[in-house]
């Protein structure tokens, strides 16, 4: 290991002695040329490591004779150009580091001399095209990494040869176009393309990539979605469509059958298909906010739900089979709807419900059946949801927003006053992991601005009292000009 | 500059300080911290330590971890040399060779069957 000294220069043929020699480090130096020599004799060398140089182009002469050579690392140098025979003779290499130099195109025909490259990275350099065939002689290559380049336009063949391929990074670069040259890449498992300039994702975007399991495309301008651009791909987790104003109907996923996260927010969707939860069996979180959603469907084929997403639509109604037999729903949030009705039996099989949000709907009753084991209930900005609430019918209770302040007098005296804080997020430990001797009623002697001082026996009574309820933070919270009475019953 | 800074740094730092070694590096090095006892000390190297692999991105250069079964990799889901007890085959730790193929002991490598 010569790395991190100060090494600017290498004499020919000093190193031929070290015939079983398989790993030499001479990274983190000040080498800008290697001379014709330098290497030969290392018949063993399996790797060599060149990062963190000054060299600005390739030593095609010193790298001719290294049969077993495995690994090269060429990364973080000035390297603008890459010769032709550049590579000739290593015919054993699997591992090429080229990243983060100042390369402006693909070295396509230095690149026809590898057939063992398994991994490649051409990340962070000035490469602003992909050309027909640019990897068409690397039949092996498994890893391709093209980030952080300025990657504007892709052949249609471009990737024409890679049959062996299971990851590609085309994140943070400057296409304009959906990269439609990925459908020769029968074996894809990962592929990323953030941070590019997209707008469209066509129809059947993916049917010649059915192993893909994860797909990064987010902070792309995308409007417009074909309806089947994500069909056919069993083994995909995960999709995440934010902001596509075009899109106007629910995606056809059929075949895409292991999906368990969607998210399509901030989109156009004014209908959800009857058979929606047939083709996505597996899905756990639901997230369909901002869209112009006005009537669900039933969700009682989505057995697997946890989380469900619905805020900001037009939803008015919620029925009696809405969200019937979903046991492992844990949260919903219909927050920002148009809710005028809901059905008495709609919560009635959710044994796992923890969360819901109907904060800003039209209520005018809430049923209860169903909602014992809430621990957290949003209800503001339901002005007409005026019957007060009973410590029963929450015994969980612990983050509670209503529309009126008498509501929250059900969890104490109205004498005192609660600790007032929103603390939805902060509440988010679920009851089992709570520690039972902290479930006590913390009372504030009396808001800042009050100044209200307890004597002891107020405080002894007050402990006391606080045993009978857990930390509830109840807002609004009653006050002087928010009584606990109703005042026009 | 920060009364704990030291001027005089060593090897790859930009910034260090006498109590935790490098506080950043120079362009294009990866920063990693390494455990001496009960400190860690901010090192600065131009290839991450083995276990790791190194992902450049114009910012900053970060070290990540491989996989449980890997000793050196590409990217984590690329191993380049398997553990002890696991066969390599096109970037993957085998504890046995798919059909097809043989387990060369000495390579630790699933190759070829040469008839």
């Amino acid at each position: 290991d010569l790395s991190m000294n100060n090494i600017s220069q290498l004499q020919p043929r000093t190193l031929r002695h070290l015939r079983f020699l398989e790993e030499l480090r001479l990274s983190g130096n000040q080498i800008s040329r290697i001379p014709r020599e330098a290497f030969s004799g290392l018949y063993s060398l399996k790797i060599l490591m060149l990062q963190n140089n000054q060299m600005s182009c390739i030593p095609a002469e010193a790298l001719r004779d290294l049969p077993n050579l495995q690994s090269l690392r060429l990364d973080a140098n000035l390297i603008s150009v890459v010769p032709k025979r550049s590579f000739e003779g290593l015919l054993s290499l699997r591992h090429l580091w080229l990243d983060d130099n100042a390369l402006t195109e693909i070295p396509v025909q230095a690149l026809n001399h590898l057939p063992a490259l398994q991994a490649m990275t051409l990340a962070l350099n000035q490469i602003w095209h992909i050309p027909d065939y640019a990897f068409q002689n690397l039949s092996s290559l498994v890893v391709l990494h093209l980030h952080n380049n300025r990657i504007q336009s892709l052949g249609a063949n471009g990737f024409d040869g890679l049959h062996s391929l299971e990851t590609l990074d085309l994140n943070y670069n400057e296409l304009l176009e959906f990269p439609g040259a990925i459908r020769t890449l029968g074996r894809l498992q990962e592929l990323g393309f953030h941070n590019n300039n997209i707008k469209a994702i066509p129809e059947n975007a993916f049917v010649g990539n059915p192993l893909l399991q994860t797909i990064h495309f987010y902070d792309n301008p995308i409007q417009f979605v074909g309806q089947s651009a994500f069909q056919y791909l069993p083994k995909l987790h995960t999709l995440s469509l934010n902001g596509a104003t075009d899109i106007r109907e629910f995606p056809d996923l059929k075949g895409t059958t292991s999906l368990e996260v969607l998210t399509l927010t901030r989109a156009g969707i004014h209908l959800l298909p009857r058979g929606m939860c047939q083709q996505l069996p597996s899905l756990r979180v639901l997230e369909l906010s901002h869209n112009h959603i006005e009537d669900l469907p039933s969700f009682h084929r989505c057995q697997r739900l946890e989380e469900l997403g619905l805020q900001n639509n037009r939803i008015h109604e919620i029925r009696a089979d809405t969200f019937v037999q979903l046991m492992a729903l844990r949260s919903i949030d219909l927050s920002w709807n148009h809710i005028h009705f809901i059905h008495p039996e709609a919560f009635v099989t959710l044994r796992s419900l923890t969360k819901l949000d109907l904060t800003d709907n039209r209520l005018v009753t809430l049923p209860l059946d169903g909602l014992g084991g809430l621990t957290h209930l949003k209800l503001q900005g339901n002005p007409a949801l005026s019957e007060p609430f009973t410590k029963e019918s929450f015994p969980k209770m612990r983050v509670l927003e209503v529309p009126y302040a008498y509501q929250c007098c059900a969890y104490g005296s109205c004498s005192s006053f609660f600790k007032m804080s929103n603390q939805w997020e902060m509440e988010g430990m679920s009851p089992e992991e709570e520690d039972p001797h902290k479930r006590t009623m913390e009372l504030f002697p009396g808001h800042a601005d009050n100044h209200y001082d307890l004597d002891t026996d107020d405080l002894q009574l007050d402990l006391e009292e606080s045993k009978l309820h857990p930390t509830i933070q109840c807002t609004p919270s009653p006050g002087p000009f928010k009584p606990c009475d109703h005042l026009f019953e | 500059v920060h009364p704990n800074v030291s001027q005089g740094c060593q090897g790859g730092c930009a910034t260090c300080s006498d109590y935790n070694g490098c506080l950043s590096c120079k362009p294009r090095l990866f920063f990693v911290l390494e455990r001496i006892g009960m400190k860690q000390i901010g090192v600065c190297l131009s290839s991450c330590p083995s276990g790791y692999y190194g992902t450049r991105y114009p910012d900053i250069n970060k070290c990540a971890k491989c996989k449980a079964d890997c000793e050196t990799c590409f990217t984590r889901n690329f191993c380049t040399k398997c553990k002890s007890g696991f066969y390599l085959h096109s970037g993957k730790c085998l504890e046995k060779c798919p059909d097809g193929l043989e387990a060369n002991n000495h390579t630790m490598e699933c190759t070829s069957v040469v008839h």
